[in-house]
């Protein structure tokens, strides 16, 4: 049962050799190869919740949409991109970012959700999913106006995310900017290059992504475990990124959100800009708001003992006596370290609703499980 | 063991061939009952083999159980040390019955990490004649201690024969290392 190797096919981080050396296990994520883990998935995640942790985030998409038209119509980068993507831009300014979606113009589905850098009218900086990338810059740059580019730098930066209580203490050590608003950024130099620290992050804590050019990443990670060392940083695979954010309810590009989940469906409405003019998918997330969306993404929490996956179906019933009908599947379940509990996001039909008892099928048997709404654990992000 | 059948990482989860988004009939948890993974999906270190502990005296499966034998038909069963690891923090333990029948290299149980699902197979034929509750609330202990207080359940066999399907330690390092 040896290792086989990875597909020659996969990237990897300018930090691989550092990962590597930290006998983390990897696994392609996006055609990236990716800590999943070093020390542990439930040790990781616990020290983002009470102390801090690092991860090597460098698969995240970057792009830059840049520049005004030419046409005529004096758009800009940032009117560009408020008459594509869903959320309202206008509700920030330069210096601050904002998660945003996506959609397809046809179906309101996701192609992806990102989050947007203003760093001027003419410069918006992108952070799409690894896997999306390449797809949401095709879109813009298909639908620019001439006068606005659309570059992809998926490779010429990297993103390592430092998230937890103790973050801000750890960035100050490196007398790095901290403790500025949630969704904010400030601009530092780091080896002589540029370094953007946003206060953003994917784990419900307070904690920073920070963006450097891919040369400068092997100094920044290095600096950052030895700056932590006081705060016993730990560094933080993939594996953990994903109990946080699912015991936040953060969706998922790919479980919880996809071309075929709309933003209505998986109740992420307040990262659409409802009154805007135009956006792709207007008119059919219009529709479905209005009609009502034919399923709804809801927490689950267990009653009976059990660990939901991906694809298991919800019951209205306990079988096997009482069989029911499936209302529903899961779209992501894992163990929550913070609670010891099995949790899930699931697509459930409208006649759920919170405080119902629904039913997983776990390999054949059913196990009970709560609706409810997420949080599954008190977010600390500001 | 160590079949992982579902596997759900973090955002940016393009997972690797067949598991993407644990849709496929391999990865998806709901659909298929067994089956050891591929060795692919086993996520494993690259220096396991040569850092996993392999005790002399203890009997070994292909699917990285060891058995300890009390007499010639009182078994004693965990995982090992190499499994261990390679599957991860464990989070829940699903054991057979005191009493329950088990069949030689059929599931009798399932161990689950935060983002897998693995089956339990019966090393030998026989009764279960105890399970380590501990691991109800500690399903950690077969991380920490493997081959002690992570012991999974003790099995009376059906025959003195049953150990002889059983490699040895050089005999499971080889099928480790495979």
């Amino acid at each position: 049962m040896s290792q086989t190797p990875p597909s020659p096919h996969l990237l990897t981080s300018p930090l691989h050799a550092r990962h590597v050396a930290l006998g983390a296990k990897l696994a392609d994520f996006g055609g990236w190869l990716m800590p999943i883990e070093y020390s542990g998935v439930v040790g990781e995640h616990a020290a983002v919740r009470t102390g801090v942790g690092v991860f090597d985030v460098s698969h995240l998409g970057k792009a830059t949409v840049a520049g005004s038209a030419t046409d005529g119509s004096g758009a800009t980068a940032f009117d560009f991109v408020n008459a594509t993507l869903a959320n309202d831009l206008r509700r920030i300014g330069p210096g601050r970012a904002q998660y945003t979606l996506a959609c397809d113009e046809a179906s309101g589905g996701v192609v992806d959700d990102l989050i947007a850098y203003v760093k001027s009218e003419q410069e918006i900086f992108l952070i799409p999913n690894a896997a999306n990338t390449a797809e949401v810059v095709r879109r813009l740059a298909a639908a620019a106006p001439p006068g606005i580019t659309v570059t992809n730098q998926h490779a010429d930066f990297a993103v390592l995310a430092v998230q937890g209580p103790r973050s801000a203490d750890l960035l100050a050590a490196l007398g790095l900017p901290a403790g500025h608003d949630y969704m904010a950024f400030a601009t530092a130099v780091w080896n002589g290059g540029p370094l953007t620290v946003c206060r953003t992050g994917y784990t419900g804590e307070h904690g920073y992504e920070l963006v450097c050019r891919q040369p400068d990443a092997d100094e920044l990670w290095t600096a950052i475990l030895r700056a932590g060392e006081p705060f016993d940083v730990k560094p933080c695979g993939l594996g953990a990124r994903d109990t946080l954010r699912t015991e936040m309810g953060y969706p998922l590009h790919g479980q919880d959100l996809s071309l075929d989940i709309t933003p209505v469906q998986a109740r992420v409405g307040w990262a659409v800009g409802w009154k805007k003019d135009a956006f792709w998918g207007r008119e059919a997330l219009l529709a479905e708001k209005a009609e009502g969306p034919r399923r709804l993404l809801w927490g689950l929490r267990q009653v009976d003992r059990a660990i939901p996956r991906p694809h298991m179906a919800v019951w209205d019933a306990p079988g096997p006596d009482d069989q029911g009908s499936v209302i529903g599947e899961v779209t992501s379940g894992t163990f929550s370290p913070t609670l010891k509990i099995g949790i899930a996001l699931a697509l459930l039909s409208p006649t759920a609703a919170e405080g119902d008892t629904v039913y997983l099928d776990v390999r054949g048997r059913r196990a009970a499980f709560s609706v409810t709404k997420p949080p599954f654990v008190t977010a600390s992000t500001r | 063991m160590v079949g992982g059948r579902a596997t759900v990482y973090g955002r940016d989860n393009q997972l690797p061939d067949s598991t993407n988004h644990g849709r496929t009939a391999r990865g998806h948890t709901g659909e298929t009952r067994r089956g050891t993974a591929p060795a692919a999906q086993i996520q494993q270190r690259s220096n396991a083999v040569a850092t996993a502990d392999i005790p002399e005296d203890l009997n070994y499966t292909a699917e990285h159980e060891w058995v300890r034998a009390d007499t010639e038909t009182m078994l004693r069963v965990g995982i090992t040390d190499f499994a261990q690891d390679a599957l991860g923090d464990i989070v829940f333990v699903t054991l057979p019955q005191p009493g329950a029948e088990i069949q030689a290299g059929e599931p009798c149980g399932e161990l689950e990490s935060t983002k897998s699902v693995s089956d339990v197979y019966a090393p030998v034929s026989g009764t279960v004649t105890a399970v380590n509750g501990a691991l109800d609330a500690n399903p950690e202990l077969v991380n920490s201690d493997p081959y002690g207080e992570g012991w999974m359940f003790e099995v009376e066999a059906s025959g003195p024969e049953a150990l002889d399907a059983l490699l040895d330690a050089a005999g499971y390092r080889a099928v480790s290392e495979k």
